[in-house]
């Protein structure tokens, strides 16, 4: 996990389990909702939009810019309404690489807002509190 | 960050997030059953940094401290890695299930 100058964030995660099955994870809806958000719409094809409801309030939405299934996927996110991350503010891209019968996911999330950005909103942080509260939230 | 893994910490840290309370304020808000158990987790909140306490006279004030949170990168890191791992248990299950039936 790396973080750079620019408002990066990298992360690796080896998964026993081949890409086929793990890009799935990412695409299909219905097993999209298992491990983020409470609802999901995803239209996953060059140019079509995704819409995921984080928490039952926030929403993140953004658009597909490039599929390569099972290896690779890149889309803009952002949380819909939000000031310093809105929707489609930010790109997601993420990685596949086959280990023998396992997956070697790389996710990396670039484009935030910088420091002196965040700081002149404050409002932002009620949201991220919220984010935080989900991303944390299901260990309660 | 386990200061706020806490589901009543968090209902604290949000009433406290705009404006100054009173810790007999707080108590009267919080799901929290007994004084004890509020006054517990101010406690822990306020040596996490992630609150400031005042004191007048007899009361006590608290408000957030959201420098303390850090920035935006840990918040949506934390989010990442722990979905990501959600992500990685849902797909070794799939994976051993599907090997499963073709045995």
């Amino acid at each position: 996990m790396i973080e750079d100058a620019t408002g990066a964030i990298e992360i690796t995660q080896r998964i026993e389990a081949p890409p086929e099955i793990v890009f799935a994870y990412l695409t299909d809806s219905q097993r999209f909702v298992r491990w983020m958000g409470v609802g999901a719409v995803l239209d996953p094809r060059p140019g079509g939009r995704y819409r995921i409801d984080v928490d039952g309030e926030h929403i993140v939405s953004g658009e597909y810019q490039e599929l390569d299934p099972p290896r690779r996927l890149v889309m803009t996110w952002g949380w819909e309404g939000h000031p310093t991350v809105p929707a489609g503010s930010t790109t997601v891209e993420i990685t596949l690489t086959p280990d023998g019968g396992a997956t070697v996911l790389k996710l990396r999330h670039h484009g935030l807002p910088d420091e002196g950005e965040r700081r002149l909103h404050a409002a932002g942080w009620t949201q991220y509190l919220s984010q935080l509260a989900v991303a944390g939230g299901r260990e309660d | 960050m386990e200061a706020i893994a806490n589901p009543r910490r968090r209902q604290i840290l949000r009433l406290v997030w705009d404006a100054e309370r009173s810790a007999g304020e707080i108590a009267a808000t919080v799901d929290d059953v007994s004084w004890p158990a509020v006054s517990q987790n101010l406690r822990l909140l306020k040596d996490s940094g992630l609150i400031t306490e005042r004191r007048q006279g007899t009361h006590r004030y608290y408000r957030a401290d959201r420098r303390a949170l850090g920035p935006l990168e840990a918040v949506l890191r934390q989010m990442w890695m722990h979905d990501v791992g959600r992500l990685r248990d849902l797909a070794e299950q799939e994976a051993r299930s599907r090997k499963k039936r073709r045995d």
